[in-house]
C-alpha cells in the first residue's frame, strides 16, 4: 500500500483528467525505456529492462528435454516470475507468492498462445530436435528488481529483449538411432541459432483512473486505479492475451475502447522497444 | 447432499470414457464439423443449479453443466484474524480446489491458485464489501468433476452460493467462456474441446448492471472475433444469470411452504 494523502490523490487523479500527469507525461505516455542485454552470461539469453524506477531482469535458459506426447512435434516453454523481497518489503511471503504467480499467469497468458499452440509468441515446432523424443525446453525466469508499477509491460519487454538474445546451441543427432530408442545427440559449443522474435507481442498495460486510462502508470498511480486491462498485441496488430486487474466493473463497450486504444499504442511500443533492442546489441557486440 | 438433483440420478457416476486414444476433435479445414456432445457451436450447456447443498455453511450451492460438477460453500462473515490490519472493507478469501479425482488423470486435490484468484478479481466487484467491515467472508469452491469450462462454472456457482448466504451483492455474476477452434467459435466448450482450442475467452459479468468483472484472452485474435466472442459470452451470461434467479426463487419459496 501506498501512503498517499487526501491532497496528493486528488492531485494525481486532478493530472490525469487534465492530460498531465505528476512526472509531467500525457495519459499515452511511456517513460523512457532503457534496454541493457546479455547481463547475465551463464544464461542462453538475458535481459534487463528499466522504465523509470521500475527495474526487472529476464533471463533464458535451454536446456534439452522430451516432449510431451500430445504434442510431439512442439518444444515446453515456461515462464516464472520472481517477486524477490529486497525489491519491496510487502514483497516478503504470501504477497510476493501471489504477484508473481498473477504476473506468471498472465505472461504465460499472453506470450504462449492457446492450448493448442496457436497464436503462440514464441514457434514452440522450432525448438523441436527430434520429433517426438528430444526438444528444447525453454525457462524464461524474471526477476523484479525494483518496482515502481507497471510490471507486466517491463516483464513483456525484458522477455522480448532477452529471447532476440538469446542464442541455442547447434544439435548434431547420431543417426543410426530408430525405433524407441533416445537417439544420441552432440551440442554444439560454437554455432548457435537465434530466435525470430518478431512475432512476439508486447503488453500494453490499460490503467483506469477516474474515467480516463493510462499507459505505464507508477506504482502511485496504480493505487488510485479502478482497473486495469493489460493487452499483449503483435505486430500484425491482432491480441494475443487478455487479462483485467481490479475488482471493479467494466462496460464492454469501454473494455473494446481500451483494446482499440492499446491497439494503438502498440506500434509505437514496439517500434521503439525492437530499436532499443538492436541498439542494446550493437552495444555489447561493440564492447 | 441437501440438493440431490431428482431428474439426474447418474449425478456422480463418472463419465464413461472408454476411447483410450484420443482423436482430434475436428479437421482444421473442415467448417461443417459436429461438437462431440452434438450441440450447436452456440449452445450451451443444460444448467442445474441447487442452493443449500451443505447444512453447515452459511450458504452453498451445487451446479452441474454436462460433466462439470462443482460445489461452493460460503462460510462466514466472521472476524477476520487478529494479525490482519483494521480494514473498514470486508474481506474475501477465495479458494479453489479440485478433488483428486476430478481429472481423467488423478490429481493432487490441492489448491488450485491460479483459480482462486481469478474467483476473488470476478467476485469482489460485484460484493458491497462495505458492509461487513472487520470480517471476512470464506468462499470454498470444489470441483468434483472437471468436464470443461470449470472456471465459469465456479464463479457462477459461488455468486449463487453467496446469494443463498446473504451476503449482500451488487448483482448475481454470471460467467461463461468460449473456445476458438480453427475458424469457428464454440461455447460452453467441453473437456477436450478446450485442451485443443487455438485460443479461449472467458467473461465474467453483472447483466442487470451490464458491467464486466472479470476478461480474459488467450490465443491470437483480431478485433471483431474478439467483439463477436464477447456479445455471445455476454448474451449467454444474462440468459444463465436467469437461470441462476430462478434458482434462488424457487429455494426461498420451497423454504417457505
Amino acid at each position: 500500500m501506498v501512503g498517499l494523502s487526501l491532497g496528493e490523490k486528488h492531485f494525481i487523479q486532478g493530472g490525469i483528467a487534465q492530460d498531465i500527469r505528476s512526472d509531467g507525461r500525457k495519459r499515452l505516455t511511456y517513460r523512457p525505456i532503457n534496454v541493457e542485454t546479455g547481463v547475465i552470461p551463464q544464461a542462453n539469453g538475458s535481459a534487463r529492462i528499466r522504465m523509470g524506477a521500475t527495474d526487472v531482469i529476464s533471463t533464458v535458459k535451454a536446456e534439452l528435454g522430451k516432449p510431451i506426447s500430445l504434442q510431439p512435434d512442439k518444444g515446453k516453454v515456461s515462464i516464472y516470475v520472481d517477486c524477490s523481497p529486497t525489491a519491496a518489503p510487502m514483497f516478503e511471503g504470501r504477497g510476493g507468492e501471489e504477484l508473481s504467480t498473477e504476473l506468471s499467469v498472465a505472461l504465460q497468458r499472453s506470450l504462449l498462445g492457446g492450448k493448442s499452440g496457436a497464436g503462440a509468441g514464441i514457434d514452440l515446432s522450432s525448438l523441436v530436435v527430434v520429433e517426438g523424443k528430444i526438444c528444447w525446453d525453454l525457462y524464461i525466469d524474471c526477476l523484479v528488481v525494483c518496482s515502481d508499477g507497471n510490471l507486466l509491460d517491463a516483464l513483456g519487454a525484458a522477455i522480448k529483449a532477452a529471447l532476440s538474445n538469446t542464442g541455442i546451441p547447434r544439435v548434431q543427432v547420431a543417426a543410426g538411432a530408430s525405433g524407441d530408442e533416445q537417439p544420441e545427440v552432440d551440442i554444439s559449443d560454437e554455432e548457435f541459432l537465434q530466435f525470430d522474435t518478431s512475432d512476439i507481442p508486447v503488453i500494453v498495460t490499460l490503467t483506469k483512473v477516474g474515467r480516463h486510462y493510462i499507459v505505464d502508470a507508477t506504482t502511485e498511480e496504480e493505487s488510485q486505479m479502478s482497473s486495469a486491462i493489460s493487452i499483449s498485441v503483435n505486430r500484425k496488430g491482432h491480441i494475443c492475451g487478455l487479462t483485467k486487474r481490479g475488482g471493479a466493473g467494466l462496460d464492454p463497450s469501454i473494455v473494446l475502447d481500451m483494446i482499440s486504444v492499446a491497439k494503438h499504442v502498440s506500434e509505437q511500443l514496439i517500434n521503439k522497444l525492437d530499436s532499443e533492442i538492436a541498439a542494446a546489441e550493437a552495444g555489447e557486440d561493440e564492447s | 447432499m441437501a440438493g440431490q438433483p431428482g431428474t439426474t440420478p447418474t449425478t456422480y457416476s463418472p463419465s464413461p470414457t472408454t476411447q483410450k486414444t484420443r482423436k482430434p476433435i475436428f479437421n482444421k479445414d473442415d467448417v461443417d464439423w459436429v461438437r462431440p456432445d452434438g450441440r450447436g457451436f452456440h449452445q450451451c450447456r443444460p444448467a442445474f443449479f441447487r442452493t443449500g447443498a451443505v447444512n453447515a455453511a452459511s450458504g452453498s450451492a451445487y451446479a452441474e453443466f454436462g460433466n462439470t460438477k462443482v460445489i461452493v460453500s460460503v462460510f462466514g462473515p466472521r472476524e477476520s484474524k487478529k494479525a490482519m490490519m483494521y480494514s473498514d472493507l470486508g474481506r474475501l478469501n477465495c479458494s479453489v480446489s479440485y478433488t483428486t479425482f476430478a481429472t481423467p488423470v488423478r490429481g493432487q486435490g490441492s489448491e488450485h491458485k491460479d483459480f482462486s484468484s481469478m474467483l476473488h478479481k470476478s467476485l469482489e466487484g460485484a460484493i458491497i464489501l462495505e458492509t461487513f467491515p472487520k470480517t471476512t467472508v470464506d468462499v470454498f469452491a470444489l470441483v468434483l468433476e472437471s468436464g470443461g469450462s470449470d472456471l465459469p462454472v465456479v464463479i457462477s456457482c459461488a455468486s449463487l452460493a453467496l446469494a443463498d448466504a446473504g451476503i449482500l451483492m451488487h448483482d448475481l455474476v454470471a460467467s461463461v467462456s468460449l473456445s476458438c477452434l480453427g475458424k469457428n467459435l464454440v461455447i460452453d466448450p467441453i473437456l477436450e474441446e478446450e485442451s485443443y482450442q487455438d485460443g479461449g475467452l472467458l467473461i465474467t459479468c453483472m447483466p442487470s448492471r451490464y458491467e464486466v468483472t472479470q476478461l480474459t484472452v488467450t490465443g491470437e485474435w483480431s478485433t471483431p472475433k474478439i467483439n463477436e466472442g464477447m456479445q455471445l459470452c455476454l448474451d449467454a451470461c444474462s440468459k444463465l444469470a436467469k437461470i441462476m434467479r430462478s434458482c434462488l426463487k424457487e429455494a426461498t419459496s420451497t423454504s417457505q411452504e
